[in-house]
C-alpha cells in the first residue's frame, strides 16, 4: 500500500508536471499575486512582511490548485479514460485517488520556488529561513493536509459528474477564511472555527512560522491531525460513494 | 449440434449455485440506466440497456459478444468487470458475485477496452505499466520481471521509455493487453480492442489474444468484426436491443442462413422505397443496406439462390446498378438475420 501511495504520488506528479496548461498556471498566478503584494505593502516595507507575502502567494497557488485541481483531476481521469481502471482495481479507491490529491497540491512547490525566486531576483526580498529544517518538515506537511482537504472534496465528484463548480467555487472563500489574505484573527469570530478545521490556515501559519520564526511543531501537528480527519471523513464516505456511482453509472465519460 | 436459442439455464452444480466449471455465470441480468431531459419540465427517462440476459462461459474459453452498437455489450462488460451494478439477477466470476464481492472479483480479472483512452500520455509505457503494476498488487519482486516480459510480449520492446502520446494507435493498444495482463488474471474482458486498429496491427493483436487463449485465459470479446470473431471464439452470443438472441459455435451461427444464398448488389443514389420494393419481392428473405463509400451496397438473403438475381434487377430499374455477386454466406450474414430478426 505504501508503495501504491509513493509510486502513485510520483506518477502523477510527473503527468502533472508534464502538462503546460498546469505548470503555466502554478508558475505565473503567484508571481502575480506576489508583485500585487509588493506594491500593496509598498517597496520599502519590511522584507519580513513581503516574504511573509511571497509564501502566502504560495500557499493561494497551492490552494488554488487542490479546488480547481482536485475536481478537475478526476474528471481528467474520466477523460483519460483511467477512472473505471482505477476503480475496477483490487485495492481500495481511497488508495488511488489519495495520492492524485496530495500530487495536485504537490505542483504548489513550483509556485514557491518561482515566488521565492521572483521576489529575490526582482524585488530583492531576501530567502532567509529561521527554521530550515522545520520549513523542510512544514512544506510537505502544509501539501499533504490541503491535499487531503482535496480528496475530500474529491471524493463528492466520483458521484456528481457536475460537481466541480463545488471545487471552484471554493478558491476564492479559501483564501480569505484561512488567512492568506488577512490575518485569521481580524475574522468575524463565528468564522474562525471554519479557518481552524481548513488545512491552509495551519499550512499557512507552520511555513510562516517555520521561515519567519515562531513555534512551528503545533502547525505541523494540526496539519497531521486534520490531514488524519479528512481522511477518516473520506474513508468512511467514499465505500458509500463507490457504490452510489456504480449504481448511477457516473464513472464513465458516457 | 444446432444453435442454442436463449434463456436456456446453464446445469448447476450442487449447492454452489454455479455451472460446473463456469467462468462467468450470468443470470436473468438485466440493467437500466435513468437520465432525464428538459430543464423547467423535466421528463425522467428509463433506458433499458440490458435485459434479463443469462450466459454460461466455461473456463479458458474464448467468448465473443457481438452485437450493433447500444445492444448492450459494454454494459453487460461493465457489470462484469464491477464497474456498475445490476438492476436485477446476479452475475458471477470465477464463482464471486460481481455486486457484493467486487474485490474478489477485480483480483481475478483484466480490463481491456479499444480506442486511444486508459493511459497516462505524458508518461513513459514503463511508467505506466509500473503504476498499474502497483495498483493491481503485482509483487514488488516479481514487478520489473513481469513489466520486462510484458512489454516484450506485445512487441514494445525498445519503445518503453518514450511517452505514450507518441505512440501508434496500434502499440496503445498493445501496450493496453499488457496493462490488463499485468496481475496476470485468470479471465480477460476484451471490449471493441480492435477497433480502429490498421490492418497489420489488428491482426498482430489477434494472434496475441489467440495466444492468450492458448495459455487457458477466459475471454470475453466484444467486437464489431465478424470474421474476427469467426476466427478467435470458441462460441458466440448475438445481443441486440439489450437481449441475447442466439448462442453458438460460429459454425452454428452460420448454420441458421445455410439455406440462403447472399446477392450483393452495389447501387448508386437508390432511395428507400426501392430498398422496400426488394423486401417485398417473393423470395427475398432479407434486405439489409450497407454504405461503402459513393455506393450503398444492397445485401440480400434468399432462400431461392442466384436465379433471384433477374427479378431483382428488374425492380431497380432505373437505378444506377454496379457489381452484382452471389456467394454462400458468412457468419456476418447469419449476424445481419439474427439482430434483423430481433
Amino acid at each position: 500500500m505504501i508503495r501504491l501511495l509513493v509510486n502513485g504520488l510520483r506518477i502523477h506528479f510527473i503527468q502533472l508536471s508534464r502538462s503546460s496548461n498546469d505548470i503555466v498556471a502554478m508558475t505565473l498566478w503567484p508571481i502575480l499575486y506576489a508583485t500585487l503584494a509588493y506594491y500593496l505593502f509598498g517597496a520599502h516595507s519590511n522584507p519580513r512582511v513581503l516574504f511573509s507575502a511571497s509564501l502566502g502567494a504560495t500557499v493561494m497557488a497551492i490552494w488554488g490548485s487542490v479546488t480547481t485541481g482536485s475536481s478537475g483531476a478526476l474528471d481528467n481521469q474520466r477523460r483519460y479514460g483511467t477512472l473505471e481502471l482505477l476503480v475496477a482495481a483490487p485495492v481500495p479507491f481511497m488508495a488511488v485517488l489519495a495520492p492524485i490529491t496530495i500530487a495536485t497540491a504537490s505542483i504548489g512547490i513550483y509556485a514557491l520556488a518561482t515566488t521565492l525566486l521572483w521576489g529575490w531576483l526582482v524585488f530583492g526580498i531576501p530567502v532567509h529561513l529561521a527554521h530550515p529544517l522545520l520549513f523542510v518538515v512544514a512544506l510537505p506537511s502544509a501539501v499533504i493536509a490541503i491535499g487531503m482537504l482535496g480528496l475530500l472534496i474529491a471524493t463528492t465528484i466520483v458521484v456528481y459528474r457536475a460537481a466541480n463548480f463545488l471545487g471552484n467555487s471554493l478558491e476564492y472563500p479559501g483564501w480569505l477564511v484561512t488567512g492568506l489574505l488577512v490575518p485569521v484573527s481580524v475574522l468575524p469570530a463565528w468564522v474562525q472555527p471554519i479557518s481552524w478545521v481548513l488545512a491552509p490556515t495551519w499550512g499557512m501559519r507552520a511555513l510562516r512560522h517555520a521561515a519567519l520564526g515562531g513555534s512551528t511543531l503545533p502547525d505541523i501537528g494540526a496539519c497531521l491531525a486534520v490531514s488524519l480527519i479528512y481522511a477518516g471523513l473520506a474513508l468512511f464516505s467514499i465505500r458509500g460513494l463507490e457504490r452510489l456511482a456504480r449504481r448511477r453509472a457516473t464513472l464513465a465519460l458516457s | 449440434m444446432g444453435l442454442r436459442r436463449h434463456r436456456l439455464k446453464p446445469a448447476r452444480t450442487a449447492g454452489l449455485g454455479l455451472s460446473a466449471l463456469a467462468a462467468i455465470e450470468v443470470e436473468s441480468l438485466s440493467r437500466s440506466y435513468r437520465s432525464g431531459t428538459g430543464v423547467v419540465r423535466r421528463r425522467r427517462l428509463l433506458v433499458e440497456a440490458v435485459r434479463e440476459i443469462d450466459l454460461s462461459i466455461r473456463e479458458g474459453e474464448l467468448f465473443g459478444l457481438l452485437g450493433p452498437n447500444g445492444a448492450g455489450k459494454t454494459t453487460t462488460i461493465k457489470v462484469l468487470t464491477t464497474l456498475l451494478l445490476p438492476s436485477s439477477g446476479s452475475a458471477h466470476v470465477l464463482g464471486f458475485d460481481v455486486a457484493r464481492e467486487a474485490r474478489e472479483v477485480r483480483r481475478r480479472i483484466g480490463y481491456v477496452f479499444g480506442g486511444d483512452r486508459g493511459l497516462y500520455d505524458r508518461l513513459s509505457a514503463f511508467d505506466n505499466l509500473s503504476y498499474f503494476a502497483d495498483v493491481y498488487r503485482v509483487p514488488l519482486r516479481s514487478k520489473r520481471t513481469r513489466i520486462d516480459e510484458l512489454i516484450e510480449m506485445v512487441g514494445l520492446k525498445g519503445r518503453e521509455r518514450e511517452r505514450v502520446e507518441t505512440y501508434s494507435r496500434g502499440m496503445r493498444q498493445r501496450l493496453h493487453i499488457a496493462r490488463g495482463l499485468l496481475h496476470d488474471p485468470p479471465v480477460l474482458f476484451l471490449d471493441e480492442p480492435t477497433i480502429g486498429l490498421d490492418p497489420v496491427g489488428a491482426r498482430d493483436l489477434r494472434q496475441t489474444i489467440a495466444s492468450l487463449k492458448e495459455a487457458g485465459k477466459t475471454i470475453l470479446l466484444t467486437t464489431h468484426y465478424m470474421f474476427e470473431a469467426d476466427a478467435l471464439c470458441d462460441r458466440i452470443a448475438v445481443i441486440a436491443g439489450g437481449r441475447i438472441v442466439a448462442t453458438g459455435t460460429p459454425a452454428e451461427l452460420k448454420a441458421t442462413v445455410a439455406d440462403r444464398t447472399i446477392i450483393e448488389i452495389d447501387v448508386y443514389g437508390a432511395s428507400s422505397a426501392l430498398i422496400d420494393r426488394l423486401r417485398d419481392v417473393d423470395g427475398v428473405a432479407s434486405v439489409a443496406v450497407e454504405a461503402r463509400e459513393q455506393a450503398q451496397v444492397i445485401l440480400i438473403q434468399s432462400s431461392r439462390g442466384p436465379e433471384l438475381v433477374q427479378t431483382l434487377m428488374r425492380e431497380l430499374d432505373g437505378a444506377t446498378v454496379g457489381r452484382v455477386v452471389s456467394r454462400e454466406p458468412t457468419l456476418e450474414d447469419a449476424y445481419i438475420e439474427l439482430v434483423g430478426r430481433a
